[in-house]
């Protein structure tokens, strides 16, 4: 239960989402969260982090938009080659140097201490160009939210002061739920310290990352647990990277583990429960990735029937392709609205924000794949070719779709939360 | 080029070359002269359709919404006089003998004018089948005969099947789940025959019908091994109609509930018992399975085709309109998007009637239309004047070793795959076409916008009628569930269906 | 009992044949196809099985490292198996097979790998488009090659040329061709013509000896001045462009071809309007069928791959469903999972039915119809080789032979016969194919993280299957071609393709 004190900080901020327009930007609470102690903090970041207005929002969606205009779009096709060719180093540092994996970051750790408003306006952004860095920055994310959410605290300190960008990095097979499939390490202890084995599937960032996150089961423990790993650890192999249906860039590998060392993050046999809290906000992140893919796909579409001549004038005034694009379009429009909502439920924690944030994950998700075989059918054969980057949103979508389970379950587990 | 016994090896892995290749097998097998008689068929249906139904069919609907009791006996007295009841029966028993499949044609066709008056016609031969599945010559003979009796004095015999109860739809509908269900319909053995007691519910044509095919229990906590076909005359002491259901669609045909209160059935008219399935090859319990599937592998491509039928009505309600109606200053059947909705809707009723003629081509290989099929039995019975049929047949047909016989061939015959085979693509057709149905209805409605909406203008009528089809002969999940039960998990030990969740 | 009216129900449509092609076949289609067809699919099994399998994935991962591959090893392990003949008339030196059969074959192959399976599948393309000028002695020529080419062991591989920069729906349509920016122009000269101009998107171009040319005469009035024009690779004056980088299907290449100023002498013309005059039909009406023939057939062929593409996505799927657990039960034994498996059965089923019953349609009134005619079915079947090279050879030769191919198959197939094979065609095609990659979609939800994963096999399904929705007219082109020929007939009110 929320204390009377932060009530009414949730109820001004929500006057602060809603209206802020016509208002002056209240005093920018990063100052206050200065002076409070580390308890206060973790609530601040729990439950208070939305005090993201409507100003800084448009800021930060401008902020991403040009950055991912700038550093993404014009090296796409490039970047999709890889592991096949060179790894956008580039994008990824100047993405750091701009603070893109500290939105969730409270404010000790150098963060921008935002919620997930923030966090998906950026994706939404960044994504209309590549979700490769999406990708990578949903998975950073919802690493540090983990971490957040067992209240490892220190440990992501330590991390956050790290220099470079891989260092920062943390890995975690964000695609797998592992209550639900068990893609699980093995972990061991003696006395106070872990250590880890066996083989963990999909690890995301796997090869980028300083660190991993991995979920384990502890012998005897039918609940698993999750660790932290430094992945320069000799006892680990790392597989080449996968090759995989689409966020090319944000790649995965397979691990090997022999006994490497590891920290236990939180409580042991908790990982469920910190996996469910973070899938709660993440969801409407990966929602907001998928609709920034689906306005790229539309834009493209828009723009080539605007050109493209077949039966003698731009296939856009074909009312079937009329038609497809309204389709689209109005798709967007309705994500647009859900994800909003949602963002703010769950920023303002409104009753039932974690339905909602589940809610317009599964649906816009849903539609992102529709949207995307469209975007590349009204530019017939060029959509199936690399050059407008249609191919690319189409494997995107389905690729983003697959974020934090299997997608039925997801869908059954919906439901069985409500039953 | 490749060997023989390689091919053989080939095309029994998965998916079963026979599984693939229905049509292509029957078109080499069937006889020929099916072709015109289905041709015959449509034309009649046709002609039936623009003579009888087509003026009928939306004042009926609208009767039933002002006087949810009313029993349209005026109509069926019209398809009997049509010969309706006795088109697709045995010439040895008294019927037309037209081939089956092609009543699935019939009942698109008539489908596609109203889902209810098509009811009317045929869920008689849902009961007309569920008899035939038993084998019990004498007793099909004597309640087709029957019927035919009807037709020639004017006075309507028809048949209903009940199976659901208040407390078990989906359950009766498949052995698997029977056994947990909460089954109450009982027969208790007695001196000389049966006690019914309980009630079924949903019974289509019930209240019009002369004779009802019912399936009880005779031990309701083991109902799958204790499965009982009796046949229950309108009239029967202890026998009477609850209920008339007020439905949203396919009002034409009443769902009549039908409730048994010590209602006796003599030996004489039991179809089937523990006695008759406890004598076949496979157990009691896979007999039930078996004889259950006959009947739905045949009656669900009916309801397939019903489907087809639904998506038709909605289809050509939709073109009609957008042949006649301009918008924005032309005509709207030259606008290119109606015309990619349009082509889809055609494509709905196609893959519809595909899926409902491919499953009927396995039940004349296979199932249920098998013997009756064979080339030589086949035009014997076209052949052979009526006269030296009716004289014989009854005599040969009432002797024990000819149901024996029928069982033999029908039941202990046919195979685990080719059982399969027809009932997983029974399931196919029913949720496919059916599903092909309800999805033209809501695509008509949306390019007719208010006209969409009006009951004179028949598309919103077809939308409610067509959801039915969904619901009955098991329900589309069931029938997922069947499809993959029959057809993907065949007795792969690993899979199990209808495991408790 | 059905008294003979004045006016036959058959008048409303749909009419009797557009419903039952499958019933009609009945005892009219030769038996022997039954068992062409189960050894051809125990064929594909076994090339499947031996030869695709085992490299299906990773020419895929190599396309994706070198983009500019080209798979020759595999194309000669295809013609050394015979495939680029196996459905060649015997006498034109092929082995004869019944057409419809390819259909299953592509499926078994598509559901395996679809790329491979396009390196076999559209040199028939290009055959059937020869096949439907009913130029005999030019199609004897060029599949006498093809049969030399199995016999050496150097595969001579056929490609088609339609698509343009400029036009590529328009070019699949008569109705829109003349609207359309088409490049490709055959100029005539003495004892030819030159082609200049540039096609694109041709599968397997860069792979195929002969190229058979769509090119127009008249720029501004193509669809009375198309040509059809077979170009050898090394021709003066033809060039390889580039060569797609795709996103699935990797593996057959998709090739731009230039022509400048290339000869092709008078007696390489497949068909042009000289020709043509000897036809009922007049020009344009006479292109018009003969695309439809191609596309009739060809189209059943691309409905086949879409339904090759749900089954490997289906048979993905189940695999990947028995052998995983959730939540500590068989993924398999979860009843969601069932019935998304059994609907994916169902599309399978569906698309195949589409395909199948279109082949019947074309066996009745298309395509197949002469072949098919039992008499003639069984004379080639079993009339001897040495019969065929001395005696059926020479009178493929002569003009009379074309004259009365083209007299049976252009003029005498009706307008109503010409609409139900091409109407199926496009019912089949945008069904397939779109029940293919629904599979491919839900195969993916399925398996959560391993369908994302390419040595999984699903997420290369699903990039390759999205080609089919595109080529040989895109679905939405094949919707609107269906209205037209199946929908619209009868209704004099209605057109096509109007500008709007
Ligand atoms: C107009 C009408 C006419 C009919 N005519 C006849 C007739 O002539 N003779 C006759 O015998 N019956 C008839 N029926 C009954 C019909 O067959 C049943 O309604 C049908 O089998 C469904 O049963 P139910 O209504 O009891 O639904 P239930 O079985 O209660 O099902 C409710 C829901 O639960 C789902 N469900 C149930 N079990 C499962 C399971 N194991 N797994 C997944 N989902 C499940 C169903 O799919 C459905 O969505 C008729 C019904 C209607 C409406
Ligand atoms: C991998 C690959 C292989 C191929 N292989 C061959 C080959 O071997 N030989 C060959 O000749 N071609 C080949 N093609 C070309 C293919 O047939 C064309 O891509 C296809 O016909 C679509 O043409 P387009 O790409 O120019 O699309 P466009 O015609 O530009 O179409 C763009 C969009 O506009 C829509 N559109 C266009 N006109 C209309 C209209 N009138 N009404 C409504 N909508 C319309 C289309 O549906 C599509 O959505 C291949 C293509 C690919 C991608």
């Amino acid at each position: 239960m929320l204390s009377e004190k932060e009530t009414t900080i949730i109820a001004l901020e929500e006057d602060v989402v809603e209206f802020t327009e016509t208002k002056p930007t209240p005093p920018a609470p990063k100052k206050e969260a200065k002076s409070v102690d580390v308890k206060d903090v973790k609530i601040a970041a729990k439950k208070t982090a939305p005090r993201t207005s409507k100003k800084e929002l448009t800021m930060l969606a401008k902020a991403a938009s040009e950055f991912a205009k700038k550093m993404l779009a014009p090296n796409r096709e490039e970047n999709d080659k890889y592991p096949f060719g060179p790894f956008f180093e580039d994008a990824l540092e100047k993405a750091f140097g701009v603070d893109f994996f500290h939105i969730i970051l409270p404010e000790d750790m150098n963060g921008m201490n935002q919620g997930m408003s923030a966090l998906s306006v950026t994706l939404d952004n960044i994504c209309q160009e590549d979700s490769s860095l999406g990708g990578i920055l949903f998975t950073n994310a919802a690493a540090q939210e983990l971490m957040i959410q067992a209240g490892s605290k220190a440990e992501l300190e330590r991390i956050c002061s790290k220099e470079t960008v891989r260092d920062f990095l943390i890995a975690l097979p964000v695609f797998n739920n592992p209550s639900e499939v068990k893609h699980l390490a093995q972990a061991k202890k003696t006395g106070d310290a872990y250590t880890l084995s066996g083989s963990l599937e999909y690890m995301v960032l796997g090869d980028l990352a300083g660190q991993a996150i991995i979920p384990a089961s502890i012998a005897g423990s039918t609940r698993y647990s999750y660790f932290l790993v430094d992945l320069k650890d000799k006892g680990i192999s790392k597989s080449e990277p996968i090759l995989s249906l689409g966020l090319h860039a944000c790649p995965a590998v397979d691990l090997e583990l022999n006994h490497v060392k590891a920290t236990l993050i939180g409580q042991e046999g908790k990982g469920s429960d910190y996996f469910e809290k973070m899938a709660d906000r993440l969801h409407v992140a990966a929602a907001s990735m998928a609709l920034g893919v689906m306005k790229g796909s539309f834009k493209e579409a828009f723009d080539y029937a605007k050109k493209r001549e077949q039966g003698g004038h731009e296939i856009i005034n074909w009312s079937e392709v009329k038609m497809i694009l309204s389709n689209m379009a109005i798709k967007i429009s309705n994500a647009e609205m859900i994800i909003e909502k949602a963002c703010k439920a769950v920023d303002t924690l409104e009753a039932k924000w974690e339905t909602r944030s589940r809610a317009a994950a599964l649906h816009i998700q849903d539609m992102a794949c529709d949207l995307t075989t469209d975007g590349i059918q009204l530019l017939g054969g060029v959509g199936y070719m690399k050059d407008f980057g249609q191919e690319k949103r189409f494997r995107d979508a389905k690729h983003i779709q697959a974020l934090l389970g299997i997608t039925p379950i997801k869908k059954i587990t919906f439901i069985e939360n409500m039953i | 080029m490749i060997s023989r016994s390689e091919i053989k090896s080939y095309l029994s892995k998965e998916p079963l070359f026979d599984d693939m290749t229905c049509s292509l097998k029957a078109t080499t097998r069937q006889p020929a002269a099916m072709i015109k008689e289905t041709r015959k068929i449509i034309e009649l249906a046709r002609r039936f359709n623009k003579e009888v139904i087509e003026p009928y069919a939306l004042e009926l609907d609208r009767t039933m919404q002002k006087d949810p009791d009313y029993l349209p006996w005026e109509f069926v007295k019209k398809a009997n006089e049509w010969g309706f009841f006795t088109l697709w029966i045995p010439k040895i028993f008294g019927g037309h003998g037209y081939n089956i499949p092609s009543l699935s044609y019939f009942m698109e066709e008539t489908g596609s004018a109203c889902l209810g008056l098509s009811n009317l016609i045929c869920v008689h031969y849902l009961a007309v089948s569920t008899i035939f599945a038993s084998w019990n010559l004498s007793l099909i003979s004597k309640l087709c005969r029957l019927v035919a009796q009807g037709e020639k004095t004017g006075v309507p015999c028809l048949l209903s099947t009940a199976i659901t109860e208040p407390g078990a739809g989906t359950d009766v509908e498949e052995v698997e789940l029977v056994d947990r269900g909460k089954v109450a319909c009982s027969a208790t053995k007695v001196e000389g025959g049966y006690l019914i007691n309980g009630s079924k519910v949903f019974i289509s044509s019930g209240h019009v019908s002369q004779w009802h095919m019912v399936i009880c229990y005779t031990d309701l906590k083991k109902p799958s091994e204790n499965m009982i076909i009796l046949a229950v005359e309108t009239g029967s002491k202890g026998f009477s109609f609850g209920r008339v259901e007020h439905k949203m669609g396919v009002k034409g045909c009443p769902a009549s509930e039908l409730i048994f209160d010590n209602c006796f059935v003599p030996d004489d008219l039991v179809l089937l018992s523990r006695d008759h399935t406890g004598k076949q090859k496979r157990g009691v319990k896979e007999t039930c399975g078996q004889i259950l599937d006959y009947v739905l592998a045949s009656s669900r491509a009916g309801v397939s085709a019903w489907g087809a039928g639904a998506a038709r009505g909605a289809y050509e309600t939709a073109l009609d309109f957008a042949l006649t109606t301009e918008v924005n200053g032309k005509t709207l059947a030259n606008h290119e998007w109606a015309q990619s909705m349009l082509a889809e809707m055609y494509k709905n009723v196609c893959i519809a009637r595909l899926t409902y003629i491919e499953t009927n081509y396995a039940n004349g290989m296979y199932g249920l239309f098998k013997t009756i099929q064979m080339k030589p039995l086949f035009y014997y019975f076209k052949y052979m004047p009526m006269i030296l049929l009716d004289k014989f047949a009854p005599m040969i047909l009432n002797l024990a070793s000819t149901t024996w016989l029928f069982r033999k061939i029908q039941l202990d015959w046919q195979s685990d795959p080719e059982f399969h085979r027809t009932a997983g693509w029974g399931s196919l057709a029913k949720f496919t076409g059916t599903d092909m149905g309800m999805k033209n209805c809501q695509m008509a409605l949306e390019i007719m916008g208010q006209s969409g909406l009006r009951q004179d203008r028949r598309a919103e009528k077809i939308l409610r009628d067509s959801k039915l089809l969904q619901i009955f002969e098991g329900t589309n999940q069931l029938n997922r569930l069947n499809l993959f039960k029959c057809l993907v998990a065949k007795n792969n030990p690993m899979i199990k269906v209808f495991e408790k969740e | 009992m059905v008294a003979h009216a004045q006016r036959s129900p058959f008048d409303h449509a749909p009419c009797f044949e557009d419903m039952t092609s499958s019933l009609q076949s009945t005892a009219r289609q030769p038996k022997g196809m039954l068992k062409e067809t189960r050894e051809v699919v125990a064929l594909a099994r076994k090339f499947k099985e031996e030869v695709m399998r085992p490299i299906t994935l990773s020419m895929d991962r190599q396309m994706q490292k070198d983009p500019e591959y080209l798979p020759w090893e595999f194309v000669r392990k295809a013609n050394e198996w015979g495939f680029y003949t196996l459905w060649v008339p015997r006498i034109f030196g092929g082995k004869g097979y019944n057409s419809p059969s390819m259909s299953y074959f592509l499926e078994e192959l598509g559901s395996e790998c679809l790329g491979l399976s396009n390196l076999i599948g559209v040199h028939y393309l290009a055959v059937v488009t020869m096949f439907a000028t009913f130029n005999i002695r030019l199609i004897n020529k060029l599949l006498r090659e093809v049969e030399d080419g199995q016999k050496t062991g150097i595969p001579c591989l056929l490609s088609l040329a339609i698509t343009e920069p400029g036009a590529g729906t328009d070019v699949e349509e008569v109705e829109l061709v003349d609207k359309g920016n088409v490049g490709c122009q055959a100029t005539k000269v003495e004892g030819g013509y030159l082609i200049n101009g540039s096609k694109i998107f041709i599968s397997s171009g860069h792979v195929s000896r002969w190229h058979i040319v769509i090119c127009y005469e008249d720029l501004k009035n193509p669809s009375d001045t198309m040509l059809v024009l077979p170009v050898k690779t090394g021709s003066k004056g033809f060039s390889f462009g580039r060569k797609e980088h795709k996103m699935g299907v990797k593996i057959c290449p998709a090739s731009e071809l230039n022509f400048e100023d290339c000869f092709v002498p008078d007696d390489l013309v497949l068909m042009n309007k000289e020709q043509n005059q000897k036809n009922r039909r007049n020009n344009k009406q006479t292109n018009s069928q003969m695309i439809d023939y191609v596309v009739s057939t060809s189209r059943a062929g691309v409905s086949a791959w879409g339904t090759g593409a749900a089954r490997g996505a289906f048979e993905n799927a189940l695999d990947f469903a028995i052998n995983t657990e959730v939540n500590g039960k068989r993924l398999v034994n979860h009843e969601w999972a069932q019935a998304m498996l059994a609907e994916m059965y169902k599309n399978v089923a569906i698309s195949r039915l589409s395909y199948v019953e279109t082949n019947y349609a074309n066996g009745l009134c298309g395509l197949y119809k002469t072949i098919q005619f039992k008499p003639l079915f069984y004379y080639f079947k079993i009339v001897p080789k040495i019969v065929i090279d001395y005696i059926i050879r020479p009178i493929i030769n002569l003009p009379v032979t074309t004259w009365v191919f083209r007299k049976i198959q252009l003029d005498g197939q009706t307008d109503a016969q010409f609409h139900r094979t091409s109407g199926w065609a496009s019912l089949a095609k945008f069904t397939g194919t779109d029940a293919g990659v629904k599979n491919c979609q839900m195969a993916l939800e399925i398996m959560g993280q391993a369908g994302l994963r390419q040595d999984r096999r699903a997420e290369k399904i699903l990039r390759d299957s999205k080609l089919l929705q595109i080529y040989e007219g895109t679905n939405q082109l094949n919707r609107i071609n269906l209205f037209k020929c199946l929908a619209a007939q009868g209704h004099s009110q209605v057109r096509v393709f109007e500008h709007e």
